[in-house]
């Protein structure tokens, strides 16, 4: 058996596991998806907006939060990292109008989003503390919805429903689908304790918990990937509540998508590497979380390489036979080249495309909303066929930004 | 919440394991049907080409023709050209098992005896009986040489598509561990890979045109 055969089969096996996997928790919970238990009291909460050239949103995100149906939010600290636009003016303006609303702005540029939260969160003086990005917008409930989980003293951060509020070209329909399916298996990772992200645009926090472990990472840049990692690693537990809806502005071109996927994955290394020594120990980190990262980075990495070192073979002899054909007054290009005969890998494949795009189906039609048109089946397509196979060139391309140091904020 | 995580990563353990290995048979026999459906091409090739050695020597005893010969030759060698196509496609469509390189090494064989076949009949026969040889390796790491068995395949078949029954095209593996081949090539004096041979006389290494090949023919 060739080694590319081998790599395509474990591929298999992998993806077959995960879709068994996230198919049974499911059907053993699926009563509990929307489940949000109610606060036993009323909790006292700041939130903090870290803002760096947000002129555009940062008034809706602000206004947003102000319009949460929330009993026990207190401030909202808007911590300006010295923008060069007018954020900070625009700042201004609501903390005069809103008295909830505290302008705060850095000494100086600091250019992490970990040290402006850790800054804003210095001035918290609540039972917990909430982040929201300035370009993310929660619904009225969105937080009242969420509050419920900190109940149990064991839960220390609590995620939401994290959707795309622009879907007007391509690459933003496909984000918005990627982020229904990763909300999704979000959720229901929730049920075997091993959710890996609280993501910056809604994450509650209890403070007491937030301080001792000493809050963001200000070295990572994905400080909402390693702030979960920490805290599950400490035996605390991380909840989603699903029905907390909060809206987000995606890239919308391709560039922009490229250095915020590089900068995700660069986090990640990061993250992997800070907690190696856990691997296969404490827990869900180290025996789900971890070996999962490293193994979609393996599969992703190696399967790029044979496939890209097979194709590159493949092109070259291509080449060489074109010269040659052409040299010996012979065909370029024959239908006896042409290969009809579909091997058992295509058939797996076939299988495995259906299962999945009926997964991926399935999570559009539970979290189908009434703002917003349905995807249609050319997104379908387009995430299923393209999207998710630019996965593993991300991942070779962030390891070599990593490893020529390249930082991306 | 889950009553017990640990169930399910165990659970959905077993039944990917399930379902893959259920995967892995079907893919087994699907492989085999296409081995068994080679195999019964290969039987029925093996029947002909005995016939075909009988009448060789029958034709020493009685007074048969020539132009009986070179046809069962003739017919023979396109009915395994066309199969060898098929196991070639196979071939490179199979994934799982690697049987069907030992069905290429049966009809490598299969080719060798037709190859002894076709000198013995043209020791007998001095007519315009053509047998153009092609002697490549099967496991090619070296891409240039692969490249140029692409080349060398397509001319070949271009030469048989124009020449039709002038010529007796027999493709054979030269890597297959075959001791008779091995012995047959050893008088030709063979240097490298890819090789032509046309009429047990003529030897070529370098990729030509059609033109030119039938220069070599009668």
């Amino acid at each position: 058996m060739e080694a590319l055969t081998i790599i395509y089969l474990v591929y298999a096996f992998v993806s077959l596991y995960f879709l068994f996997l996230f198919s049974l928790v499911y059907l053993q919970n699926k009563k509990q998806m929307l489940y949000c238990p109610k606060a036993n009291k009323i909790y006292s909460l700041d939130m903090v907006v870290p803002c760096y050239n947000e002129e555009d949103t940062i008034e809706a995100t602000v206004k947003s939060l102000l319009a949460s149906d929330y009993k026990g939010l207190n401030n909202i600290y808007v911590v300006d990292d010295c923008s060069t636009d007018s954020s900070y003016e625009i700042i201004k303006k609501l903390a005069e109008k809103y008295n909830k609303v505290i302008a705060l702005q850095t000494p100086k540029n600091i250019g992490k989003a970990a040290k402006a939260k850790n800054y804003g969160a210095k001035f918290a003086k609540s039972e917990l503390i909430g982040f929201t990005d300035a370009d993310s917008f929660p619904d009225k409930d969105a937080i009242s919805k969420a509050i419920g989980f900190f109940n149990d003293e064991k839960v220390a951060g609590v995620t939401a429903l994290i959707l795309v509020k622009n879907r007007e070209n391509v690459i933003e329909r496909l984000q918005s689908l990627e982020y229904k399916v990763i909300a999704f298996t979000r959720r229901l990772l929730g049920f075997l304790e091993a959710i890996y992200v609280t993501p910056g645009p809604l994450a509650i926090y209890r403070k007491k918990i937030f301080t001792e472990i000493g809050g963001f990472d200000e070295k990572n840049v994905t400080e909402d990937i390693e702030i979960t990692w920490n805290l599950v690693s400490k035996g605390y537990k991380v909840e989603m509540s699903m029905p907390s809806r909060i809206l987000t502005v995606v890239p919308d071109n391709l560039k922009q998508w490229y250095r915020q996927r590089i900068r995700w994955n660069i986090g990640g290394i990061q993250t992997i590497k800070k907690y190696k020594s856990l691997f296969f120990k404490k827990g869900a980190l180290g025996s789900f979380i971890l070996p999962y990262f490293v193994l979609s980075w393996i599969l992703g990495v190696v399967g790029l390489s044979i496939l890209l070192y097979n194709f590159g073979k493949k092109i070259f002899v291509n080449y060489l036979s074109t010269i040659y054909s052409v040299e010996a007054q012979t065909a370029v290009l024959t239908l006896r080249d042409i290969s009809l005969t579909p091997s058992v890998l295509s058939f797996y494949g076939i299988f495995l495309f259906i299962l999945g795009l009926s997964f991926t189906i399935f999570v559009l039609s539970f979290l189908k909303e009434k703002n917003y048109k349905k995807e249609g089946i050319l997104s379908l397509a387009g995430y299923t066929l393209f999207y998710l196979s630019v996965y593993p060139i991300i991942l070779v391309a962030s390891m070599y930004n990593y490893l020529k140091g390249r930082d991306i904020w | 919440m889950f009553n017990n995580p640990k169930r399910a990563f165990f659970e959905a353990f077993f039944l990917a394991l399930l379902i893959f290995i259920i995967g892995l048979l079907i893919g087994v026999s699907f492989e085999d049907s296409r081995l068994d459906k080679i195999n019964e091409y290969y039987t029925l090739s093996e029947i002909s080409l005995i016939d075909s050695v009988a009448l060789n020597k029958i034709s020493d005893l009685k007074n048969i023709s020539c132009d009986e010969l070179i046809n069962y030759d003739l017919s023979f060698a396109d009915k395994i050209y066309e199969e060898a196509a098929l196991l070639e496609r196979y071939e490179k469509s199979g994934k799982i098992t690697n049987e069907m390189n030992i069905a290429h090494k049966r009809y490598d064989l299969l080719r060798t005896i037709l190859w002894t076949n076709v000198i013995k009949t043209r020791e007998k026969c001095s007519g315009s009986l053509n047998s153009v040889v092609y002697l490549y390796n099967y496991n090619n790491n070296d891409l240039t040489e692969r490249a140029e068995q692409i080349v060398w395949s397509r001319i070949l078949f271009d030469l048989k598509q124009k020449t039709g029954e002038k010529v007796i095209l027999i493709p054979i593996s030269i890597d297959n561990n075959i001791t008779s081949l091995r012995l047959l090539v050893k008088e030709f004096k063979i240097n490298k890979y890819p090789a032509v041979i046309i009429n047990e006389k003529d030897i070529l290494y370098d990729l030509t045109s059609v033109a030119d090949i039938e220069k070599h023919l009668k």
